[in-house]
Order: C-alpha cells, then sequence, then structure tokens
C-alpha cells in the first residue's frame, strides 16, 4: 500500500513537472527588436504582433492570422487569464511585440506579460490626483509603441512614456490642466516620428485639439485644436464666445494613409451637448473627421456629420480606411458608421462625400442631402419636458471599433436600435464644472430595445446580415484571414461569427460585460485571441 | 536664540493637536443635527446640480445607468442611510471606485442641497396617511382573492409573480395601486412570456427568468426550469405582456385601499 501511494505520487509529481514545463515553455527574456516605423507602417505583414490599437494604420481590424478558422473555431479554448487588479472595467486593447503582451487598466497602469502565460514581467502605476474630473468612468483603451518606448494616456490629462522592457517611467507630460475638466483615455497613434493622441473632456466645456509629441522628449512639436479661434475658418459657426468651451473631444484613436500622408481623427460632440441655444451655428469641427497634414498637423479638409448636434453624437469613431472598387472604379474610402445613425463612405484623399445612409434607427433626421449634410426632422431637438429620439445618447454605434475585411469585402459594426428621451437645461459654464446643458432618460427596460452586429456592404450600404445580440454591447470587432468575425456581448460572451455568413460558430461566457474590442497574435507558430471581459483578460488558443 | 521656549512651543503643539482632531472628525458632524438645507428652494438646487454633475453616471432621474454602474439612488441606500453618510459619500468619493469626491471648491451647503435632493427621492413610510388598512389588507390578499396564487410574502404563497416580502420599500402606494389597475404598464423583463418550440418539436411556454445572446431561461406553469441555446431552438416568440390581470373591476376601491396598505408596509423594519 505504502509502495503504490509513493508510486502515485512519484508519478504525479512527474506530471506537474511536464505540465509546468508545458505552460512555462516560452522566451526567457524579452526578445523583442525595436519597433520602428517601417515596422509599423507594414504592420499587416507581420500579423504574429498586433502592433497598435487598431492593428494597423489603417483600422480594419484584420488579420491574416488563419490558424483558427471556420472549421476548427469551436476547438478553442482558455490558455490564460490575467486578473486586472484595480476593480473597475476594461476598455483595453493590449498590444504584443515579439511575445509580449501590453495591458492597460484602469485607471491608467499598464502591465507586461508573456503573451503565452499571462505571467507578469512589470507593471506600471500611474499616481492620479483625487479630484479627476471624467465624465464616464476609469478608462484606459491602450498604448502605442515605438523603438522600445510604450505611450500611454492618463486620467489626469498626461502623456507618459514607458520603458517597454522594465515599465520604468521615461518621461511625464502634461498634456492639458485635469482640473479644468480635461482627461486621456484613447491610445496614441504613432505617425513617422511623432506620437499622435487626442483630448477627453467634451462634458466639461474643454476645447479639444489633436497633438503630436517627440518620442524622444516629450516636447509638444504641434497642437491642432478642433475648434477654431478667432480669425480663423469656421470660428464664425459659434455663437459669440461659445467657441472657448465648445468640446468637440477627440477620445479616440485615429488612422494614417501612408501614401496620403494623412491623419484621420474623428471629433467628439459640441458642448453644452443638449443645449445648443448658447452655440447657435454649426459648431465647426465638432461631430466632424479631420484630415491632418502627417508632418504639421495642418487641417487637409474636413467632413462634418452633425452639424449643431444636440444629441451628443460624437464623431468618435475609429475611421476606417479602405480602397475599394465604388462607381466602377478604384477609390480610396474612409468607410465610417457613425453615433448619428448613418453610414458614410466618403473619399479620403478630399473628403468628398460619395454617399451614406442609415444602419440602425433614426428619428431625428429623414436623410442626407447631397453634400452628406443631415436633413432634420423638426421637433426632435431637446425640451426641457423631453422629447423622444432614436439613436438614443448613447448612439446606433459609439467609440467601439467597427473592422472591415478585404476578404468578404464587408463592413462590420455593433449597432443599437433604441430611443431614449432627451431634456435640455440651462447651464451656465464654471471651469472644472460639468458643462452638458441636460440630460436623456430611458422609458422602456434596455431588454425592449435591439442590438446586433451589421455587416454592410459599403458599396451599396446594403446590411447583408446580421447577428442579434442582447442590448446593449459596447464591444469591438475583429475578423481574421481564417473567415472569422470575433466580437463580445453586453452579457459577457465572447463569439465567432462567419465573417461571410454571420452564422454562431462559437461562443463562451465569460460573464461580465465586453467592453473591449478582440485582437489576436501568434507566438511560436500558435494562434491566440485576447479579449477583455469585466475586469479579466482572457486569450484563447486551440486545443493541444 | 533658534530653540522655542516651551510656552511657545506648547501653544504650537495645542494648535497641532486641534488641527489634528478637526482633520480626523467627520467633515460633516456639526450637521449631525440634521440637513439645514432642505427647503423646496434647496432640493431644485440639488436636483440641478444632481441632473449635471452625477445624471451621466447615476442616471439623469437617479434611478442609475447600466453602462457607467452607477447604482441606482432612488430606492434604499447600501452605502450610507444617514444624511451625513450620504453627505461623507459625495464629499469624499468612495476610494478605489469611480465615484469620485466633488470638487473641494465646491462648498458644503451645495453638497447638503444634493443631499436633500437625494433625500426627496425617497419618504418617511410612517409618514404617509393611506385610506386602506393594512390588516384588512392583508386577509384579502390571503383569502379573498388570488393574489396569493401567484405571489409569495416571506415564504408562503406562489411562484408565478414578483417576490412580494419588501415591495414597499421599492414602491409607493400610488404605483402599488396602478399595478393593480393596469399590470400592463412598465412589465419587467423577468416576467414577460416566451413561447419556444425546442429541439424535440415540443412547444413550452414559461416566464421568461433570463435571456442573453446565446441562451434562455424559462419556468413553465408546472414550475419546470428549462435552458436552452438558442441556436437549438426550432422557434422562438417573446411576449411582452404580464399575466396578471387588472383588478380594477374585480375589487372595490375600498378593497383595492386595503391591499395598498398591506403591501405598501412590506419591508424591512429599519426601513
Amino acid at each position: 500500500m505504502k509502495r503504490l501511494s509513493l508510486l502515485f505520487a512519484i508519478l504525479l509529481s512527474g506530471a506537474l513537472v511536464q505540465a509546468q514545463e508545458q505552460q512555462f515553455q516560452t522566451v526567457i527574456t524579452p526578445a523583442f527588436t525595436p519597433i520602428t516605423w517601417e515596422r509599423l507602417v507594414n504592420a499587416a505583414d507581420e500579423p504574429e504582433n498586433w502592433l497598435m490599437y487598431s492593428g494597423t494604420l489603417d483600422s480594419k481590424r484584420y488579420s491574416r492570422l488563419d490558424q483558427i478558422n471556420t472549421e476548427n473555431v469551436t476547438e478553442l479554448e482558455m490558455k490564460w487569464a490575467y486578473q486586472i487588479p484595480v476593480i473597475d472595467r476594461a476598455e483595453t486593447v493590449p498590444l504584443v511585440v515579439d511575445g509580449i503582451m501590453f495591458i492597460t487598466e484602469a485607471p491608467s497602469n499598464v502591465t507586461a506579460v508573456d503573451a503565452r502565460t499571462g505571467g507578469v514581467y512589470w507593471r506600471y502605476d500611474h499616481d492620479l490626483p483625487e479630484d479627476l474630473r471624467i465624465c464616464c468612468g476609469r478608462n484606459n483603451r491602450g498604448v502605442a509603441i515605438l523603438g522600445e518606448t510604450l505611450f500611454m494616456s492618463t486620467l489626469d490629462a498626461h502623456l507618459v512614456a514607458i520603458d517597454a522592457r522594465t515599465g520604468n517611467l521615461l518621461w511625464n507630460t502634461e498634456v492639458a490642466e485635469y482640473s479644468s475638466g480635461y482627461s486621456k483615455t484613447a491610445a496614441p497613434l504613432i505617425v513617422k516620428d511623432k506620437v499622435v493622441t487626442g483630448i477627453a473632456g467634451g462634458e466639461f466645456g474643454i476645447r479639444g485639439f489633436i497633438d503630436a509629441y517627440d518620442p524622444e522628449t516629450g516636447e509638444l512639436i504641434w497642437r491642432t485644436y478642433t475648434i477654431p479661434g478667432p480669425g480663423e475658418f469656421g470660428n464664425d459657426t459659434w455663437l459669440g464666445d461659445s467657441w472657448r468651451y465648445g468640446g468637440s473631444a477627440t477620445w479616440i484613436t485615429g488612422s494614417y494613409d501612408a501614401e496620403l500622408n494623412q491623419i484621420y481623427w474623428g471629433t467628439g460632440n459640441p458642448g453644452p451637448d443638449w443645449n445648443g441655444d448658447v452655440r447657435l451655428g454649426d459648431n465647426l469641427y465638432s461631430d466632424s473627421v479631420l484630415a491632418l497634414n502627417g508632418d504639421t498637423g495642418e487641417i487637409e479638409w474636413h467632413f462634418q456629420f452633425t452639424p449643431h448636434d444636440v444629441h451628443d453624437y460624437d464623431a468618435i469613431q475609429i475611421p476606417i480606411l479602405a480602397d475599394i472598387e465604388y462607381g466602377g472604379e478604384m477609390r480610396e474610402l474612409m468607410l465610417w458608421a457613425n453615433r448619428n445613425g448613418f453610414f458614410y463612405n466618403l473619399d479620403r484623399a478630399t473628403g468628398e462625400f460619395l454617399d451614406g445612409d442609415t444602419f440602425a434607427s433614426v428619428t431625428w433626421a429623414s436623410g442626407l442631402d447631397p453634400n452628406g449634410r443631415p436633413i432634420r426632422v423638426p421637433g426632435m431637438a431637446p425640451t426641457y419636458e423631453g422629447v423622444m429620439v432614436s439613436p438614443p445618447i448613447v448612439g446606433a454605434t459609439n467609440w467601439y471599433s467597427p473592422a472591415y475585411s478585404p476578404d468578404t469585402g464587408l463592413f462590420y459594426v455593433t449597432s443599437f436600435d433604441g430611443e431614449q428621451e432627451f431634456f435640455k437645461r440651462d447651464e451656465d459654464y464654471e471651469e472644472g464644472e460639468r458643462y452638458t446643458g441636460g440630460g436623456g432618460r430611458y422609458t422602456q427596460p434596455m431588454d425592449a430595445f435591439y442590438s446586433s452586429i451589421r455587416a454592410i456592404d459599403p458599396t451599396t450600404i446594403d446590411i447583408v446580415w446580421e447577428f442579434p445580440i442582447m442590448p446593449r454591447s459596447s464591444a469591438g470587432i475583429t475578423t481574421t484571414a481564417g473567415g472569422l468575425l470575433f466580437s463580445g456581448s453586453a452579457d459577457g460572451f465572447f463569439y465567432a461569427l462567419d465573417a461571410e455568413t454571420g452564422e454562431e460558430l462559437w461562443n463562451v461566457s465569460l460573464s461580465r460585460r465586453v467592453h473591449a474590442a478582440p485582437m489576436t497574435f501568434e507566438v511560436d507558430g500558435e494562434q491566440f485571441v485576447t479579449i477583455a471581459s469585466g475586469n479579466v483578460v482572457f486569450t484563447f488558443g486551440l486545443r493541444d | 536664540m533658534s530653540k522655542l521656549s516651551g510656552f511657545h512651543g506648547g501653544w504650537l503643539l495645542a494648535g497641532a493637536a486641534c488641527a489634528l482632531s478637526m482633520l480626523l472628525i467627520p467633515r460633516a458632524l456639526a450637521e449631525d443635527a440634521g440637513n439645514l438645507y432642505d427647503t423646496l428652494v434647496d432640493i431644485r438646487l440639488g436636483e440641478r446640480y444632481f441632473e449635471r454633475q452625477c445624471g451621466r453616471c447615476h442616471g439623469f432621474d437617479a434611478t442609475g445607468n447600466d453602462e457607467a454602474g452607477g447604482p441606482d439612488l432612488t430606492g434604499r441606500l447600501t452605502r450610507g442611510s444617514t444624511d451625513v453618510a450620504i453627505f461623507n459619500i459625495i464629499r469624499d468619493g468612495i476610494p478605489g471606485t469611480a465615484m469620485l469626491p466633488v470638487p473641494e471648491n465646491v462648498p458644503d451647503p451645495q453638497v447638503w442641497q444634493l443631499v436633500a435632493y437625494l433625500d426627496s427621492l425617497r419618504y418617511d413610510p410612517g409618514s404617509v396617511v393611506l385610506a386602506g388598512d393594512a390588516e384588512s389588507g392583508s386577509d384579502l390578499f390571503w383569502s379573498g382573492s388570488d393574489c396569493a396564487d401567484c405571489h409569495m410574502v416571506s415564504g408562503r404563497g406562489a411562484r408565478f409573480g414578483p417576490d412580494l416580502s419588501r415591495i414597499g420599500e421599492n414602491r409607493s402606494p400610488d404605483d402599488l395601486l396602478a399595478d393593480m389597475i393596469n399590470p400592463q404598464e412598465d412589465v419587467a423583463p423577468r416576467w414577460w412570456r416566451l413561447r419556444i418550440t425546442g429541439p424535440d418539436g415540443v412547444t413550452r411556454e414559461g416566464y421568461r427568468m433570463s435571456e442573453d445572446s446565446f441562451s434562455l431561461r424559462i419556468m413553465d406553469d408546472d414550475e419546470n426550469l428549462w435552458s436552452f441555446h438558442k441556436d437549438d431552438l426550432q422557434s422562438y416568440e417573446r411576449i411582452e405582456e404580464s399575466t396578471m390581470p387588472s383588478y380594477a373591476q374585480s375589487l372595490s376601491e375600498s378593497e383595492l385601499d386595503d391591499l395598498v396598505a398591506y403591501l405598501f408596509s412590506l419591508r424591512r423594519e429599519e426601513i
């Protein structure tokens, strides 16, 4: 009996050692090579890595990896989970560089882990003041990388540079004064030798801008305000001094076209959000996309989706850049499903509006005119008593990443068909105080509404298929050369659909709401896919 | 010369001790006697401040926000039931959460107005004068009507409607009367019905216990619990109606008043 027990113990310890060896069979030291600008321009060519927030500079969120595909996706299993120690929601999209994953955490921290096991290399904790001014939770969506340095936005409106090998702080630049209502949540975008980054605070009467910083020193190189100052084109689209407090924040990451040398960045709502009486006019460049010169930051063109917005329809969506046969010729397009409920095709070289149509429930406008300007329905502006409007404040979609697959030619977006009562209030601007001029209220339970993943053919703006999910999802989307679409849901599922047909292929309940977008990568020849749900980052791979 | 005399040092120590004690004493202690800023004007100003500063997370009408996670503030508050506790939470925030403190330049009276507004969303149930008699309502509930055929109170009754054991905490007398007269108004999704045909070809109908993007669970009329993957179902129909009939005709006005009085009395004692 004793001998049997001993034998069993030996066998067991042998199995444990073997399991541990398998689990930790990975590189011992970080082996990544510095990230050059050329690598970022050609990020699609190294699909084993995920080098920026949207995967590639054109923000398609399409990976050429196909080891996990429509035939074997049912064999996915969880490989590891990383629990973020600060309890909050995770909106992070991690980067993976040569087997090392960089995960941002609420409120403004970042951790480097072994992408095969989740084992922690280091963690950077950012000191924050207690009296932050943030509108919508303690979020951080990701880092950017250039060379061996990570760049991260922080809630106190700083931009920090962190050594990617150790987590050491290299520099810490104040972008704006947090106590005036400024904050930062989005991943920066590397453009050549600059760190381009936006600002949040559209509910605090800030004046929005897009900045470029020197990655070596943290010094500001250029700043382009998203609200023109006196004497500049567009300043007269604001009543009186309202431009000073007009919002137009830039709280999501933009895209870049290396051929055209243009940076594309969406802008947020004008402020106060729901009371437009104090800012009569179109309120340029709120709710717009700006094309900036990649070297100087000068505005080369703009397109405003929602002039004089009074419903908080930020144009804070990620511009997807795709070259598509459109109208009988190849066009350099920008595809955009807007929070206001309309899908747009723009010529990204010039900003010309090509066409647009609704992709979700819309009652505030009856359509778009030939220039892409919305045709407003009377009586839809917020009132003191409340008026029912669709889309609701959260929008037909919002900041969560859409995707485009060159294999299917389809654009994918998380959409919401809902409605809400909009209220107007009178408020005076006070520095550092909320400046929204109203709010909204649902009059039905959330389950009475409808959410779905919609696949749109951009050449016709037809919805080719849709996959219903419980309202109201705030998860982004990623597609792969394996014919898959990955996304999450408000009720905590992570799932894979057939990108061509929308057929459900695989799902797993992770139990907590998904506020993030998935990403995929490969280490040692094995493909993985990662998603944050609730407060945990999960990584899946095929069964061994 | 640089050494302070004992006399001065003592005063300094006393001053330091005084400052320390001020730091240790909760800032709201002076208001323990009650909120001095609770007039109708204060409540209105508090409401305006709430709509502007708090509504994004807690909902414009303080009923919560599913995405931001800010809780409903119109019912029982779990983190503080007294005015002082609520004041301190607003003033100091809740460390480690998205509940940030109000900016330091916001004066205390403004915070008290906010407390007054939150208080106005609740009321002292003892101060409510009702036309009906709770004891008669209890008799009616348990033996003179079919209420207990569907509802449960403190473990007695049935499973075909909401548990009413604490219904008086969340519904006003007016709400309760409206629920009985017009039960089709505002039916909670938990009490919608689902009619489904499963993979076995059998059609079942039951209360929608929960539903997510890929699956659903029901309790049928025989109280069996069923769970299905949606893609296994042959058909699926959602009926967003209540099974509760209206009692506007079948009960008299005084009987309805008695039932309201009984239901309103169903609450935890400390409320």
